[in-house]
């Protein structure tokens, strides 16, 4: 069934731990600027201009660890020149942020606008500066001699070990952009919860007019949001230019600075949440490269963040506005709503929503197959138009199929409480059936790696049978198992 | 009754202002294009249609004052501050233009009657010359100074003579002659004409540098030291500003130097004003959908296909159906966030800004996947047929019909803003969404309408570039063109009618901008630097405050009449807007 060599290439490509590293690779630069845009979300003053901010300063790092030791000291030594690029990159970035806080908090400029302003200026004085410098409008390769961020090399003894042998491949030889992003997340996520500072934030961003009324010093949180924003979008932009690279390229951040802004929406507002969102987009950006080893129009696969981006964007817009119906009827109804039955619904919906997510990836793969130039044509092999098309059928109907359980859920998000219990639980159960059946068969083909000739069926009967095992088990555990018993109780159905 | 008159009398006076400055603005324009001379433009084919639309720039300034007046000035300060910043840039990018005198190929020969001595291992002899490169960036190690030995007796007159290498090259040279011990017998920075004169062809400027009819004093060995002068701070200065001064010649006169400039910046204000329009539209009901770029993207595509699929239609019944469709395309491109925004509350700015990048590798995969000819050796669709392109009202310019298309537009979009019901509630939600809802209007259907109406604006936008501009479609049609219409919006502040004013004023810009980097090598990117100060100014409201209350403080009283267009806010809130009006 899954016999051809190009799938099994792009199935073990998928699962394999060079692939999850070049995920934690792509994810670098949107979780950085990500917890940039948490923050200043979180404070209420959103920064637009993440994606300026990026720019400037990954050109920043670019120049300075190139000229450091003729512009600062020639003491400098090579090592040190990546960390001083870093420093000056970093430090333009809140100066770009300060700017944005200037006008936004002290001359009142409008926030948007003022963000718009901040990406024109990072995109256009940096390829100006640029062209001053280098005489080349399109990149500094070859004039500058920029350096990269060290990488950081795990002990070796590791390697040796079985399981964790799969880990090192994933965590070794991993830019130390890579390592700050993370520890970043724990780093935000105490600095939100468990600092008076981060409680302030919170505060000023949920009501301004009430932590004002309490004393928090409203204008110095937001400046101090919008500048830690500024540092978390400088960090990213010294990935993209010194992480894997060693050049800057004209608007190199292709909209990963706006793709930033979204992220914080579907993670939910918490910076472990924001993590995973971020790791996401890692996913959908590195299978798209995989992808793009295919013959395809490469455009196809491009599209797929951006896709995700604007999906993410509707789960966010319908969970909020879940949760605005529920304090509406919160009001109503007084005492008898049930928080734990409309955190249930509202873990479920996201679930559901998440889903019809990756159908339409899906659909889109499946697209791309059909519109390949010279057939599905790849890994030396070619294939035949049949089977192109009945891998991309496949893809396609299991999406199709997707869309169409999930999407009563998805236009009733908030009318759940009204259904017969059997129907959430069985949409649910049957799309992350449908969904995780397909990882484990092709997790299963990809560990096997000798084709599939032996144990075709075996391995499909094994895939499926996990694929519902941990389908229902993702079921209870989100609340499935509360919504059945205790569906009665919710507030909607009362009314 | 006495208010009314004066109020009669401040708008007259308002009027005869905006009338004589429109006139300048014409006069300047027509005149700097054809020379000031009356024959040059009869000569000029098509010279009626270039009056026109010069008496059409002539309307916007009309416009632009009797719309904003007070608010006209802050508009103008304000570019004006921000192009005094971009001169400052320009002057720092400008810096090393001295360092031209630094860098260079030179020859130093040495002439003499006498015999040549009979010495080994000199490095220049009598009648021999010597070539160098100063300050090469290119070489590993820059040559920065060279000395050459050579031997020679008691009484013998030299001559000796450095200079460019060739007559592009600009250095300036300095020469001395030491002795022996290192001590400086003569020593030369520059020469006088007269000797330029009288060692043709090798002295060709007073940078040159010549030691002549120099007699040694004894026998021995002599070093030529040559190398180039020392910049002094006042050299470096005045460099840096005429070359800044000549840039920015080209930056603020340029577009207005021939008339095929001239069209640069006409076709490119058509865009800008169209974007423009699209974005006020949804800036009115502060959606800040910045999704004009997606829209154009697909107006340009639809456009473009339909007119090369149906090339044998004629001429009248092609381009209003294509110009149809690209509306209709940008219609449907807009509603789609309009939806998402007004149903679901989704963000407007994230999701126009992830679709436009979806709509432009749409665009870019069926251009190359389907319209790109087999044999073409870049990715471009085939040329439109002539029934697809717009016509030309200045011959051989690509400033085309386009010109009535956008007028209409800008009188459309006045309409649907200040005389119909969706207007209405486009601008009362801007004013105050809670408000308007209280009210009864139906918000969610109006913001979705809102940004589907700008989007036909846009899509109308991207037919012109198709269609009237390229005349086929190219990759990267537009390169973040949305967010100049916002800078357009801005300063027009979000009036239609003031739209017009602003494109042409920062398609002047842009062009200019262009020829600056042609003319004296000034990257085109200065305009968009300038562009973001031009934003970042006119959304300060904390700056018009300050202004406001100084007046307020000199006057006493606030004068409401005048002060009723300089809310300063963005958009425009309602009830001083309608004050201008009642």
């Amino acid at each position: 069934m899954f016999d051809d060599m190009l799938f099994q290439n792009v199935v073990d490509g998928i699962f394999s731990a060079a692939f999850l590293a070049s995920m934690l690779r792509v994810t670098t630069p949107i979780l950085l600027p990500s917890l940039g845009a948490l923050i200043s979300d979180r404070a209420g003053v959103i920064n637009i201009g993440l994606e300026g901010t990026m720019l400037a300063s990954a050109f920043t790092g670019v120049v300075f660890s190139a000229k450091a030791t003729e512009w600062i000291s020639p003491a400098i030594s090579d090592p040190m020149l990546p960390w001083v690029g870093l420093l000056m990159g970093v430090l333009v970035g809140l100066l770009m942020a300060l700017l944005l806080a200037f006008f936004h908090l002290q001359l009142k400029a409008n926030l948007i606008l003022s963000g718009i302003a901040l990406n024109i200026l990072g995109s256009s004085a940096t390829v100006a500066i640029m062209y001053e410098l280098t005489g080349d409008r399109g990149n500094t390769k070859g004039n500058l001699a920029s350096f990269k961020m060290p990488f950081v090399q795990l002990p070796e003894f590791l390697a040796d070990i079985p399981i964790l042998s799969f880990f090192f491949k994933i965590f070794d030889n991993q830019s130390v952009m890579t390592w700050i992003a993370f520890f970043s997340v724990a780093f935000v996520w105490w600095f939100m919860y468990r600092t008076p500072v981060g409680t302030h934030l919170r505060a000023v961003g949920e009501n301004p007019d009430a932590a004002a009324s309490v004393g928090i010093r409203v204008q110095r949180i937001r400046y101090l949001a919008l500048l830690m924003s500024g540092v978390f979008a400088g960090l990213g932009g010294i990935h993209m230019s010194m992480g894997y690279l060693a050049f800057f390229q004209k608007d190199m951040t292709s909209g990963r600075g706006f793709i930033a802004l979204a992220t914080p929406y579907l993670g939910g507002g918490n910076p472990i949440g924001t993590g995973f969102a971020s790791l996401i987009f890692g996913f959908f950006d590195a299978i798209s490269t995989r992808i793009g080893s295919l013959e395809i129009p490469s455009q196809l696969p491009q599209m797929v963040p951006f896709v995700a981006t604007v999906m993410a964007l509707v789960i966010y817009a319908l969970q909020s506005q879940l949760t605005s119906r529920v304090r509406t009827l919160r009001s109503a109804e007084g005492e008898e709503f049930d928080v734990n039955f409309w955190g249930s619904i509202r873990r479920l919906s996201v679930l559901h929503m998440f889903l019809a997510m990756l159908a339409i990836i899906g659909i889109i793969i499946a697209v791309s197959m059909f519109s390949a130039p010279d057939g599905f044509k790849g890994a030396g092999e070619n294939l035949s138009t049949g089977k192109v098309v009945s891998h991309g059928v496949a893809i396609a109907l299991v999406s199709l199929a997707l869309i169409v359980i999930n999407l009563p859920f998805m236009l009733n998000v908030e009318r759940i409480g009204h259904w017969r219990w059997w129907y959430s639980a069985g949409a649910s159960v049957l799309s992350l059936w449908i969904y995780l059946s397909v990882f484990f068969i092709l997790f299963l083909i990809a560990i096997d790696g000798q084709g599939v000739e032996m144990a075709d069926t075996l391995i499909i009967v094994l895939g499926l049978a996990l694929g519902l095992i941990s389908g229902a088990l993702i079921w209870l555990r989100l609340g499935g198992q509360y919504l059945t018993h205790n569906h009665h109780l919710a507030a909607v159905a009362a009314a | 009754m006495k208010l009314n008159s004066r109020l009669l009398s401040s708008r007259i006076v308002l009027l005869i202002v905006s009338l004589a400055l429109g006139l300048v603005v014409m006069f300047a324009v027509t005149s700097r294009m054809f020379d000031g001379s009356l024959d040059t433009m009869k000569d000029t084919p098509d010279y009626t249609s270039v009056l026109l639309v010069n008496g059409l720039i002539a309307g916007s300034v009309v416009l632009f004052v009797l719309e904003l007046r007070m608010d006209a000035v802050r508009v103008v300060l304000t570019v004006i501050v921000a192009l005094l910043f971009g001169y400052l840039v320009t002057a720092i990018f400008n810096l090393d233009s001295a360092q031209r005198f630094t860098r260079g190929e030179f020859k130093v020969s040495l002439a003499s009657d006498a015999a040549v001595p009979d010495v080994e291992d000199m490095d220049i002899q009598y009648g021999r010359a010597r070539a160098g490169d100063f300050n090469n960036d290119d070489q590993p190690e820059p040559l920065e100074e060279d000395r050459y030995r050579f031997a020679g007796s008691e009484g013998d007159e030299i001559t000796i003579l450095a200079f460019a290498a060739r007559a592009n090259v600009e250095v300036d040279l300095q020469v001395a002659l030491l002795d022996a011990d290192g001590n400086e017998l003569a020593k030369s920075t520059e020469v006088t004409q007269e000797q330029i004169d009288a060692y043709k062809p090798d002295l060709k400027s007073t940078k040159d540098a010549a030691i002549t009819n120099y007699t040694l004093p004894a026998d021995g060995l002599y070093t030529i030291h040559v190398k180039p002068e020392d910049l002094s701070q006042s050299q470096i200065i005045k460099e840096m500003l005429s070359k800044t001064r000549v840039a920015y010649e080209a930056f603020l006169l340029g577009p207005v130097d021939r008339v095929l400039r001239w069209s640069f910046w006409i076709q490119d204000a058509l865009t800008l004003i169209l974007l423009g329009l699209s974005i006020a539209i949804v800036f009115r009901a502060e959606q800040f959908s910045l999704g004009a770029e997606g829209q154009l993207y697909f107006g340009a595509l639809v456009s473009g296909v339909i007119v090369l699929s149906f090339g044998d239609v004629p001429k009248t019944l092609l381009v209003p159906i294509a110009l149809l469709s690209a509306g209709t395309a940008g219609f449907l491109w807009g509603l789609l966030p309009g939806a998402l925004k007004a149903y679901l509350g989704a963000n407007e700015l994230v999701s126009t800004l992830m679709l436009n990048t979806i709509a432009t590798r749409f665009y870019e995969m069926v251009l190359t996947f389907q319209l790109q000819p087999p044999d073409a050796g870049y990715t471009a669709s085939d040329w439109f047929p002539s029934s697809g392109q717009l016509t030309p009202i200045v011959e051989g310019t690509q400033v085309t019909i386009a010109v009535y298309v956008v007028i209409a537009v800008v009188i459309l979009t006045w309409l649907l803003i200040r005389r119909t019901p969706i207007g209405y509630e486009i601008r009362m939600i801007g004013a105050n969404i809670k408000f308007a809802d209280y009210g009864g209007i139906n918000t969610k259907r109006t913001i979705m309408l809102a940004m589907a109406i700008s989007g036909i604006v846009a899509g109308l936008a991207g037919a012109h570039l198709g269609m009237g501009i390229h005349r086929k479609l190219i990759l990267n049609i537009s390169i973040g063109l949305a967010f100049e219409g916002v800078v357009v919006a801005l300063l027009a502040r979000n009036n239609p009618l003031v739209v017009p004013f602003a494109g042409l004023l920062y398609a002047y810009l842009r062009t200019g901008a262009r020829f600056m980097e042609s003319d004296a090598n000034v990257s085109f990117e200065v305009v968009r630097i300038i562009q973001s100060i031009i934003i970042l100014l006119i959304t300060a409201q904390a700056l018009v405050t300050i202004f406001r209350r100084r007046r307020i403080r000199r006057r006493g009283t606030l004068d409401l009449d005048l002060e009723a267009g300089a809310n300063g806010g963005l958009p425009p809130s309602l009830p001083a807007e309608e004050g201008a009006h009642v």
